[in-house]
């Protein structure tokens, strides 16, 4: 008997509970002063030194800037599905800005905009879609994509001019357009170093290669350990956790004296690299400005002047990608040619092809 | 053919060490009688244990610190493999099960530590273990260019270990005490052997053994703790079974797995393999392991009592 009474009482509680829940969550939705911003992860941890932890990072300086509450989810899988359900769980818990990193999020974040209207989502590096690449993006959902070609212009450059003469290769992820640009920026990158500054840098078709997924270490220091062998001296990684492996096999040659290079990829990964004291194997590393991209935007919600509806691309106009500030493997004359060629980049002057072409894969 | 094997040989048999460590363990837990598919786990273990190791430790002691690790990596994993044995031995729980909670665990708890140690989830250890040519045998032509060059320590540590195993389990009355409390443990019991303590020991020696696969990972190729082991206990059991319960066997499984595995990773680079479509080589050892099972199911030598608890009064 007082079991029953009990459980009566629970379940009303429950329904109370239910009610006052969904009315807190209209009503907040006026005030765009103080909102909380969340974030839902993609494949990989938090601190990935790449994606999410770019992206967190963004959302957490915007977070103590602002005075602003931050939480992020991490989904059990990688699904449609499980993006959904965190989405879902941020929203109910009263978040009404909601960051998603990755293209994974494509068809979520579709679903997601018409479901909850009144919150606002960012969605880096992908545009909502309904499975059919048909880009819909509302009103309360901004799209952001990076001019990765453009990153993988400049470290091309920079490599090829520090290297001066030999051959590099390319590991990517999987085969997907974020990645394929790096390459094939990477490529004219090179190209351009070799017409204009006299460098003898050459790529072949078997270095140029597309791993088939993100997380595949082993795979990562196999491949680059061929390409060494081959006689490769710097590759230019842009594939997650495939290419730890490449920066692995790397040190592991460069303390035995060979001379061989990583060009890293997404951020600075320097320190990543080093072998011995503060020697590192990565040259340079061709950054996009997630981070970044991600403070502008609840930035820019603060002020009232959230983008919704828009596709943004970050690039070389405002600093959205680029080369790290600091190089300690460049000389300072490459590090000076570099700026000049950043400038040229961002005048206008020299342009960079997002398309394959008649480039490597 | 043979140009390429002797290219991918050092980096396939860097791939394999791990593996064939690994499924060892599982031999010597599984012929006592104890079914271990945590073995998954315990390589997770031994990788975060000696990543974490190996950073406290590698800018005091460079070089050393890399040893210290691999030890620490053997003895945490035999300790955690406790578990294991406690569930199943003691309690007589589902081994199945038992395993399955230490792969969910491990993966877990160790994300937790360095999270909360460290302050990241992955682990990154700063040098690596160095490779060497061995002295006058990699002048050996084409045995010397397979075998001996560009080889890891851990290589030969582990070689010696197989050895080892061989003989303790095959050629010492201890081996085959434990060969028989997998086989008909309640037999063993009325010759007087402990059967509790023997697959006590066995269980913790597999716990040591895909513990230190773990961390030979972390020291060769991967050089990054990041709270998987990405299949790689699973792939060692099924070495195991493909190998039928023997050394030999396994060091056969495991060889396969690691060259098979190591040439659809590298197949794109290799002008001479880049014809035959990646997924085929992916899928390639997989497959076969497949059909060998089938063809094997017939004469399986798997140990009679494995999975079954050991129930005294129960004759």
């Amino acid at each position: 008997m007082f079991n029953k009474r009990i459980s009566v009482l629970l379940v009303g509680l429950l329904m109370v509970g239910l009610v006052v829940a969904g009315c807190g969550g209209g009503a907040s939705t006026e005030n765009t002063a103080a909102f909380k911003v969340g974030m839902v992860t993609d494949a990989g941890t938090i601190d990935d030194k790449s994606f999410n932890q770019g992206t967190w990072e963004g959302v957490v300086k915007a977070g103590e800037d602002f005075g602003l509450e931050t939480k992020y989810l991490k989904p059990n899988g990688t699904t449609e599905a499980d993006y959904i359900k965190e989405i879902g769980n941020l929203y109910d818990a009263g978040y009404r800005m909601i960051v998603t990193p990755g293209y994974k999020f494509e068809t979520a974040i579709f679903q997601a905009q018409d479901k909850y209207s009144d919150a606002k989502f960012v969605l880096i590096d992908g545009t909502p879609h309904n499975g059919d690449y048909n880009s819909v993006v509302k009103d309360n959902t901004v799209s952001i994509f990076f001019a990765e070609h453009e990153s993988g212009f400049v470290a091309g450059v920079a490599a090829a001019l520090q290297l001066q003469e030999g051959q590099v290769g390319f590991i990517g992820g999987m085969e997907i357009p974020a990645v394929q640009k790096y390459n094939w920026g990477f490529q004219q990158g090179i190209q351009y170093a070799n017409d204009n500054f006299d460098t003898k840098v050459a790529m072949q078709a078997e270095n140029v290669v597309y791993q088939g997924s993100f997380d595949n270490v082993a795979a990562g220091q196999q491949l680059a350990a061929q390409m060494y062998d081959k006689g490769v001296k710097a590759i230019f990684t842009a594939a997650g956790g495939v290419g730890v492996g490449a920066i692995n096999e790397a040190k592991s040659r460069a303390k035995t004296g060979q001379e061989v290079w990583i060009i890293g990829v997404d951020v600075d990964q320097f320190t990543e690299g080093i072998y011995e004291g503060d020697k590192s194997i990565i040259i340079t590393s061709a950054m996009k400005r997630i981070d970044q991209a991600a403070y502008d935007m609840v930035n820019a919600e603060k002020e009232g002047s959230f983008p919704g509806g828009e596709t943004l691309v970050f690039d070389s106009t405002n600093n959205g990608i680029g080369i790290p500030v600091q190089n300690p493997n460049l000389s300072d004359d490459v590090q000076k040619q570099i700026t000049d060629v950043f400038k040229d980049l961002q005048a206008g002057k020299i342009t960079v092809s997002d398309e394959q072409g008649d480039l490597i894969k | 053919m043979l140009d390429v094997i002797i290219l991918i040989s050092p980096y396939a048999i860097a791939y394999t060490i791990p593996l064939l460590i690994t499924a060892l363990g599982g031999l010597f837990s599984e012929r006592s009688g104890i079914v271990n598919i945590g073995l998954e786990g315990l390589m997770v273990v031994g990788m975060f244990t000696g990543a974490f190791t190996i950073t406290k430790l590698e800018t005091v002691f460079p070089g050393t610190a890399i040893w210290i690790g691999l030890l620490a990596a053997i003895i945490v994993g035999a300790i955690f493999s406790l578990l294991h044995a406690f569930a199943c031995i003691t309690l007589n729980a589902d081994q199945v099960i038992s395993g399955i909670a230490i792969n969910m665990i491990a993966g877990a708890l160790t994300t937790f530590l360095a999270r909360n140690i460290t302050g990241s989830g992955n682990i990154q250890i700063l040098y690596s273990l160095g490779r060497k040519n061995i002295p006058i045998l990699s002048d050996i032509p084409v045995l010397g260019k397979l075998f001996f060059t560009m080889s890891y320590p851990t290589t030969w540590l582990v070689l010696v270990l197989l050895l080892g195993s061989w003989f303790i389990l095959f050629k010492t009355p201890f081996g085959l005490r434990l060969r028989a409390c997998g086989e008909h443990p309640h037999a063993a019991d009325s010759a007087g052997v402990n059967v509790h303590r023997m697959r006590y020991i066995a269980v913790m020696v597999s716990g040591a053994f895909s513990a230190l696969g773990g961390a030979i990972v972390i020291v060769t190729y991967s050089g990054e703790f990041n709270g998987t082991a990405a299949g790689l206990g699973f792939l060692a059991l099924a070495a195991l079974i493909f190998g039928q319960w023997k050394p030999l066997g396994i060091l056969g499984a495991t060889a396969f797995f690691g060259f098979a595995s190591t040439i659809a990773n590298v197949s794109q680079v290799v002008p001479a393999l880049a014809q035959i479509p990646g997924i085929l080589l992916k899928t390639f050892p997989y497959v076969v392991t497949l059909i060998a099972l089938v063809v094997f199911s017939k004469t399986s030598q798997a140990p009679q009592a494995a999975g079954e608890p050991f129930d005294k009064g129960k004759r």
